[in-house]
């Protein structure tokens, strides 16, 4: 399900937004990694960039003691009430970011070339299946490569008109075959 | 066929004519002609004139080193550009092209009369010209000095083309497409290492596309080069050609240019112009080669003259000779191989002419075979023709004496004095460099960078050994990465091998001081003024450089540093080493300004923040004003309003009824963790323990240097739990300063922050019937005074939205803020907006905000502060945990400096004769004190207040506390305005309307 969808067979790469889900960031000492993993029921990948998926829940590695969650936005007020009910126990932060971002997903393909147009970072060696934090042009983003020219980027909300703004220009270009 | 253009020679398309014009007259090309190649193809050598004395000046090489042939090209209205190398522009159907810096026309020059006034033109002659009188600088000099600058004239129109940036992240990066390039190339791709090759030509190959005769593994240099380019590609290396690696910085980060369409009748629509790539290697193989030097000698830049090894690229490469009868004046066996591929096209070379008395014997054989007269052990001392060469005198050179002169008439004259190896790129990664005394020339000694460098770019020539070094260093890239590189071997014959000698300025029977012996073309300097600057003290080639600015044009010296060099060197009679050679600086050749903006560039240029309310702002008529990275509503001007009526009434229907404002912007950081009120007593000045959840409290950000950096109301949600607010500009500084503290200085605390800026969006809703107004719309919650009294935060439903209810206020009225997930902001605002028409309520924007805080005295930081404002000197000191073992800052606070009397504290002001003051202003007290007066503050703030009926301002001045009800003065260009000292709380000091 898509809120924005261009569908042009021939496009060098589609840009859609996809709709809400609920976005937390999860902080919490490497130490009682494994107790939360145990009370919210995820898995918390200790390596930067790894994924891991639970049902409909997916996490991502930010940090070595960061995490960003998604799930449905049916699930959000049960996994707020577990971490609630483990914090005194285990010491973390859940925080929800569901708003501050905005999800952009990339396919098609050039997609990977379009992103490299405005990420430094080497985005062909993030394996699928892994994620990221880097730059797009001038905003913070999260990617989330899940195929090799599929990908799904989180910018910051204020951010997104001028990454479309971007990735519009690119289009252009990369139409041109130039 | 063009008068020039030798029928079967070079890799020109002779079915493709190209038409194109040069200062209004048409022309025909070839495709594959630089715009320089089919200017000579016509015979034309005259292209520009020079700098400073406007001398007739024609292509002296065939590359991006040019310093003379720049031409204005126009590709389209708006798409003028100054400057081009005409060596380097690709010939493009209805290109327009022409000269520069001369009038009337390129062939009579008014200007050209600074060359018959050069004594007035000397090394120096900016410092010396343009010193007194003082008062002629502004009017005179400045303007003269800006006139004369540069070649060509700037554009006036917007570029209407479009820049394109791209990351590349690559094993091996390979700079230069010549042999050492290419086979550096294929074998660190065969070792299974993503390779990237550059140049910056149209097609790769480099003095391969000029020397066709070489035979390479049996086969001629062209097929073994067009094989080559088809095994690379096989072996998946990226071939980038019309690509300049302009920058080599830290990290093996490179930065290329590619010259997308400039070369394209018609670019395909969206296509950019240009496109820069950021490359970051592993390995970086430098196989620049090597860049050939002119001779120093009187004459040396008349209308063709030029480096022989351009000549050989003309004809080779472009199928054009440059002349009907050349003469070569060489120091380096490369020129001969020149001097008999013109023969052998059937062109006429008069004589062969080297400064060396003896010549390797089979050149002598080759050259007795050709039937070329050969002069070794001779002098060039001056050129013939005006617009164009007709002779070179020669004299032979004996010891240190100098023969007679005689004349050999020509119409090109092919000059070498050896060649340069490329240092560019590794000079940028501040490689040292190491003075060859046997080849008189820098080589790359130490490397900071995990970089190669590969054939003439480290002093090797000849085909041969350019191969083989090359197959080392894509070896030992390879190996660097851990991978298995296997050695391939290339036989050359007719291989060109060659050696020369380095010259000063070449020695002449006349007067030194008279000749026009050209160092730096492109910027006019000659050796007599080199050693002119030497004379004049300059012993360091840094100071004879910014002297005789020799090298500083925009080809940076390519062709004259190491010429001036050697002249510097023999003047100072020391060795080139200890007078040092200038330091190269990217880009290494001029860059256009599109390339480096990218995208960044319209609506792109720069960043532009919105809040979720933003499109009903602008629905509704909003001025904006950019707040760091965000546009904000800054008022709302109803038809016929101007701003100072429109931030008047919204003033006053905040006082008397309510008014509306988007407040999104505040920055947000969620701090938590059973430690969090721990921190936020070691962060903040106030004390937080006893701060109970529900309730908020104004938080004072300093610095170390107990300075005020940041503030905002922070809300306690619960125990573990803080929702801290910052300023606008502040949002991103402050969480960076917290993490910084969390991370290096109090790792063990159990806290966490995030950012929670975009999460919320915030409506802040103030004014007497702020609460009439919101009561309806909320739920779960009782908003009654004594149930959420002032400085109350909740969670609750407001609108039917999840929100954090805050009561606060920043005008001194009846305040709440409303913060809801961001998607909901603008629903929000709406369900706000309509509920408060029955209380007339008026959305506000950023000026009305400061002005009411203003009359409360509320301050902003960065506005009422500077950095240099304690709590004390704001008047905040209550904000202040006194009884706090320690925050940031807290130790600051006690300095003798902090403490003192004197310093410049925040006060009310009020004009006598009620004017509004102008922010910024300075005040003095003693406004009859003698010139310059002594300040003692300036005016931070300053607006008209309806609700006072006057103006009103905040201003920083030294002792104000202790000067409230004085009068102090502030002197304006219409005389001095007077203003009495007073408490920054202008309005409701008892603050009786916050407890409605």
């Amino acid at each position: 399900m898509t809120t924005q969808r261009h569908n042009f067979d021939t496009q060098p790469f589609l840009l859609e937004e996809l709709p809400p889900v609920a976005r937390f960031s999860l902080r919490v000492r490497s130490a009682n990694r494994g107790a939360l993993e145990g009370a919210l029921g995820l898995e918390l990948p200790d390596l930067v960039g790894h994924r891991s998926t639970r049902g409909q829940a997916e996490v991502l590695c930010l940090g070595p003691d960061e995490w960003m969650i998604l799930t449905p936005e049916a699930d959000r007020d049960a996994l707020v009430s577990v971490a609630a009910s483990a914090y005194m126990q285990i010491p973390h932060s859940l925080v929800e970011v569901s708003d501050r971002e905005i999800t952009l997903r990339l396919s098609g393909p050039q997609a990977l070339t379009a992103l490299t147009a405005g990420c430094p970072r080497d985005i062909d060696a993030i394996p699928v299946g892994r994620g990221a934090r880097t730059l797009f042009d001038n905003a913070t983003v999260v990617l989330w490569r899940d195929g090799p020219q599929d990908f799904r980027m989180n910018v910051w909300r204020s951010f997104v008109p001028h990454v479309r703004a971007i990735l519009d220009k690119v289009m252009a270009e990369l139409k041109s075959g130039l | 066929m063009s008068r020039y253009r030798i029928p079967g020679k070079g890799r020109v398309d002779p079915s493709a004519p190209v038409t194109f014009t040069f200062d209004g007259r048409r022309y025909q090309g070839l495709r594959g002609d630089t715009v320089a190649s089919a200017l000579l193809a016509n015979g034309v050598h005259l292209m520009g004139r020079s700098f400073k004395y406007h001398r007739p000046r024609g292509a002296v090489t065939a590359g991006s080193e040019e310093p003379n042939a720049l031409i204005g090209t126009s590709r389209g209205p708006g798409r003028f550009e100054p400057n081009t190398r005409a060596t380097v522009q690709e010939l493009r159907a209805g290109l327009v092209t022409e000269s520069q810096n001369k009038w009337p026309s390129l062939a009579f020059d008014i200007g050209a009369v600074n060359d018959r006034a050069y004594m007035l033109f000397s090394a120096g002659f900016y410092y010396k010209t343009f010193m007194w009188p003082r008062s002629f600088w502004d009017k005179v000099y400045e303007p003269f000095i800006r006139a004369a600058a540069g070649l060509g004239k700037s554009p006036t129109e917007p570029d209407p083309d479009t820049y394109a940036s791209r990351n590349l992240h690559t094993d091996v990066l390979v700079v230069g497409g010549g042999a050492a390039g290419i086979s550096a190339a294929l074998v660190a791709a065969r070792s299974g290492a993503r390779v990237v090759l550059v140049d910056e030509n149209p097609e790769m190959g480099g003095s391969l596309l000029s020397d066709p005769s070489i035979r390479i593994d049996g086969q001629g240099s062209w097929a073994w080069l067009a094989d080559q380019l088809s095994q690379l590609r096989a072996a998946g290396v990226k071939l980038m050609t019309r690509t300049t690696a302009i920058g080599y910085y830290h990290q093996n980060m490179l930065g290329l240019v590619e010259r997308v369409t400039d070369h394209l009748d018609q670019p395909p629509q969206g296509a950019p112009r240009e496109r820069m790539w950021h490359v970051r290697a592993q390995q970086v193989i430098l196989a620049q080669g090597a860049l050939e030097k002119p001779l120093v000698f009187d004459g040396n830049d008349r209308p063709g003259v030029m480096l022989a090894g351009a000549a050989q690229t003309y004809l080779n490469r472009y199928g054009v000779k440059v002349g009907d009868c050349a003469a070569v004046v060489t120091s380096h066996d490369s020129a001969y191989y020149a001097a008999f591929d013109l023969v052998d096209a059937g062109g006429r070379v008069a004589a062969i002419v080297d400064t060396r008395p003896t010549v390797r014997a089979d050149l002598v054989e080759a050259t007795r075979k050709r039937g070329i007269e050969l002069l070794t052990g001779h002098t060039a001392t001056a050129t013939y023709g005006r617009l164009r060469v007709k002779g070179v005198r020669v004299n032979p050179v004996s010891g240190s004496r100098v023969g007679a002169g005689r004349k050999i008439a020509c119409d090109a004259l092919l000059i070498s004095g050896g060649w340069t190896p490329s240092l560019h790129l590794f000079s940028h990664t501040k490689g040292s460099l190491r003075w060859d005394a046997e080849s008189r020339t820098f080589l790359p000694d130490h490397k900071t960078e995990a970089c190669q460098i590969a054939g003439a770019g480290r002093g090797l020539w000849g085909y041969g050994p350019a191969l083989e070094d090359g197959v080392k260093a894509g070896m030992a890239a390879a190996n660097a990465l851990g991978r298995n590189a296997t050695p391939t071997g290339a036989r050359v014959e007719g291989d060109r091998p060659g050696t020369g000698t380095s010259q000063k300025e070449l020695p002449t029977d006349r007067s030194a001081g008279k000749a026009k012996a050209f160092v730096d073309f492109q910027n006019d300097v000659t050796a007599k003024d080199i050693r002119l600057a030497v004379r004049e003290g300059m012993r360091s080639i840094e100071h004879v450089k910014r002297y005789t600015t020799n090298g500083m044009a925009t080809d940076q010296g390519k062709m004259s540093n190491i010429n001036g060099l050697m002249i510097a060197a023999d003047a100072l009679g020391k060795e080139p080493p200890q007078v040092g050679l200038t330091t190269f600086r990217p880009p290494y050749t001029p860059t256009s300004f599109g390339a480096f903006a990218g995208y960044h560039k319209g609506a792109t240029f720069e960043l532009t923040r919105k809040t979720p309310i933003d499109p009903w702002a602008e629905a509704h008529g909003a001025v904006f004003e950019p707040v760091s990275l965000w546009r904000r509503a800054w008022y709302f001007p109803k038809a016929g309003e101007d701003m100072h009526a429109a931030v008047a009434r919204e003033c006053r229907a905040t006082r008397a009824s309510v008014g509306m404002f988007d407040a999104s912007t505040l920055g947000k950081i969620e701090v938590a963790g059973p430690d969090a009120v721990e921190f936020m007593n070691r962060m903040y000045t106030n004390p937080w323990t006893k701060l109970a959840p529900g309730r908020c409290r104004y938080g004072l950000l300093l610095g170390e240097d107990g300075f005020i950096r940041d503030d905002g109301v922070i809300g306690r949600l619960s125990q573990d739990l803080f929702h801290v607010t910052t300023t606008t500009g502040g949002a991103a500084r402050v969480l960076n300063m917290m993490e910084d503290y969390l991370q290096t200085e109090w790792p063990d605390l159990d806290v966490w922050l995030t950012s929670t800026t975009e999460q919320w969006a915030t409506v802040a809703v103030n004014g007497p019937n702020a609460r009439k107004v919101l009561a309806p719309l909320v739920e779960g919650l009782d908003m009654s005074d004594a149930a959420f009294p002032h400085m109350s935060v909740a969670e609750c439903r407001v609108a039917g939205l999840p929100a954090r209810l805050f009561r606060i206020s920043f005008t001194g009225e009846l305040g709440f803020e409303i913060n809801v997930p961001a998607r909901h902001g603008l629903a929000l605002w709406k369900a706000i907006h309509e509920a408060g028409q029955a209380y007339d309520i008026c959305p506000y924007g950023t000026e009305t905000m400061h002005v009411l805080r203003a009359e409360k005295g509320y301050i902003i930081i960065g506005q009422d502060t500077d950095g240099t404002v304690t709590p004390q000197d704001a008047g905040l000191d209550w904000a202040i945990g006194k009884a706090k073992k320690d925050f940031v800052g807290k130790r600051s606070l006690s300095r003798p400096d902090i403490v003192a009397p004197n310093r410049k504290q925040l006060v009310g002001l009020l004009t006598e004769d009620g004017s509004k003051l102008e922010e910024g202003a300075q005040i003095v007290l003693d406004p009859n004190q003698k010139l310059p007066m002594t300040m003692a503050g300036h005016v931070t703030s300053s607006y008209d207040s309806t609700a006072l009926g006057r103006p009103i301002a905040m201003a920083l001045i030294q002792g104000g506390l202790s000067r409230m009800g004085e009068t102090v003065h502030i002197p304006m260009p219409n005389g001095t305005i007077r203003a009495k000292v007073t408490s920054t709380n202008f309005y409701d000091p008892e603050g009786e309307r916050l407890k409605a």
